[in-house]
């Protein structure tokens, strides 16, 4: 029986298998790390709602305050989706036959809410506050981007944990006073300075934790 | 070098490429397929959350619309003044007892004022807000009115018609409503009502103010 003998030109393949096996593990890292990121698995998801409302035409154009609808944010965690009847505040009226508002008029007249999709949905076992956070210096445009740009909602960030403390670790930059809270075109790293922005910690007591028990109860 | 082995490899370092282009892609722009939940953990766990789902009520609502006729915790029903804005059967003539007429009272008055009042009555009453511009222009489109639009144009609030009101009347409008205007009862709280009012209170004695009644240091200004 002969034995098997490997032949002559593997022998020059033997530098490639040593390059190989050492890029392999970083490239496999890289892939992990760069390809399941929330960055790429969660940042981005943009679903189709069941009415096209722009929060451009209303929020860019038209210029409402995001606390028109979004009236429970400065008072509880839950940044309520409006109700059908905040809709017909002027739909009543403006555009009332629109076939793009068949679905606000139908809920309007029986009383069956709107399925609308929710863009920004946090695991069911971390807390976010929105009132500690929108009463004390952080915009609605450093988590949620430039809302009043956007004809479709998307989530333009990650909403991770990691993300989360990024924040939390280095706050200063994100604060801003609470009259522009919901201003989306104005950024406290153009408009103050290092101190004011520094002075506004002070103000606001601004000491964020980094205690799981803060966001995990 | 058998050919099969160069052809194999060069395939599988095509094939190398192809996860980061994925990945890289999927960044680029917003789309429908996300969030991949790869690990679940607890992320969705058996519990109500606000504005949830629940299938065992007709209408879906995990929240359950209070119940007519019944009165929640905190909720001050025999307080006509500050509920209503009725003292003894008349429309109040003052804010109520809780909520002294004061700057702190104004500035946050001023400040939901501009949030909810803005659109249709605009940032000094006047009554031409954005919303009220825009609703003009698709009744005046030359086509005919946009999908059926059909606006009053909104009230100035320096109307006599309005300025005479007591502002308890005003209060009950901004509650409930009057004529094409909504009721924002349900989504501003009584207390920022009266801010509003008492804010609006403001608006009308500016608009209609005479040099004396401006601060001496401040006359130099107009």
């Amino acid at each position: 029986m002969s034995r098997f003998l490997f032949p002559r030109w593997t022998n020059a393949i033997l530098p490639f298998i040593l390059v190989t096996g050492a890029i392999l593990p970083l490239y496999a890292a890289f892939v992990v790390a760069y390809g399941f990121s929330p960055k790429t698995i969660d940042a981005g998801y943009q679903p189709t709602q069941p009415v096209p409302y722009s929060h451009a035409l209303h929020v860019g154009q038209l210029g409402m305050d995001c606390r028109y609808c979004h009236n429970t944010v400065e008072r509880a965690g839950f940044a309520a989706v409006p109700a059908t009847q905040t809709c017909m505040n002027c739909h009543t009226q403006i555009q009332r036959e629109s076939p793009k508002l068949e679905k606000i008029r139908s809920s309007y007249e029986s009383g069956m809410p709107v399925e609308w999709v929710k863009v920004h949905k946090l695991p069911d076992y971390s807390y976010f506050n929105h009132s500690a956070h929108v009463n004390r210096g952080v915009g609605c445009v450093e988590c949620h981007g430039r809302i009043d740009q956007m004809e479709v909602v998307y989530r333009y960030s990650p909403l991770a944990m990691g993300w989360c403390l990024d924040c939390h670790r280095a706050p200063t930059d994100r604060l801003r006073p609470v009259s522009q809270i919901t201003n989306m075109a104005w950024d406290q790293r153009v408009e103050l300075t290092r101190e004011e922005r520094e002075s506004l910690v002070k103000l606001f007591h601004i000491n964020p934790s980094e205690n799981c028990s803060t966001c995990h109860r | 070098m058998p050919r099969i082995i160069i052809y194999a490899l060069l395939i599988l370092t095509l094939l190398a490429i192809l996860p980061p282009v994925i990945a890289a892609n999927a960044r680029s722009k917003p789309n429908p397929n996300r969030p991949i939940n790869i690990i679940q953990d607890m992320d969705l766990q058996a519990k109500f959350l606000p504005q949830s789902e629940n299938d065992l009520f007709a209408d879906k609502r995990s929240q359950r619309p209070q119940i007519v006729g019944t009165v929640a915790r905190g909720e001050n029903y025999l307080d006509t003044h500050f509920v209503d804005g009725v003292v003894d059967g008349q429309w109040a003539t003052t804010t109520p007892k809780q909520l002294p007429m004061n700057m702190e009272l104004l500035l946050r008055g001023q400040d939901r004022f501009n949030i909810y009042c803005t659109p249709c009555h605009g940032y000094s009453g006047g009554g031409n807000g954005t919303i009220n511009q825009r609703a003009m222009e698709l009744v005046a489109n030359a086509e005919g009115p946009v999908n059926g639009t059909v606006w009053v144009a909104a009230k100035s609030l320096h109307d006599a018609t309005v300025t005479i009101q007591p502002i308890g009347q005003i209060y009950n409008s901004v509650t409930h409503g009057v004529r094409n205007m909504a009721g924002y009862g349900s989504q501003v709280p009584p207390a920022d009502r009266w801010a509003i009012v008492a804010y609006v209170r403001a608006l009308q004695r500016s608009q209609n103010a005479t040099l004396e009644e401006v601060p001496a240091d401040k006359r130099g200004g107009l």
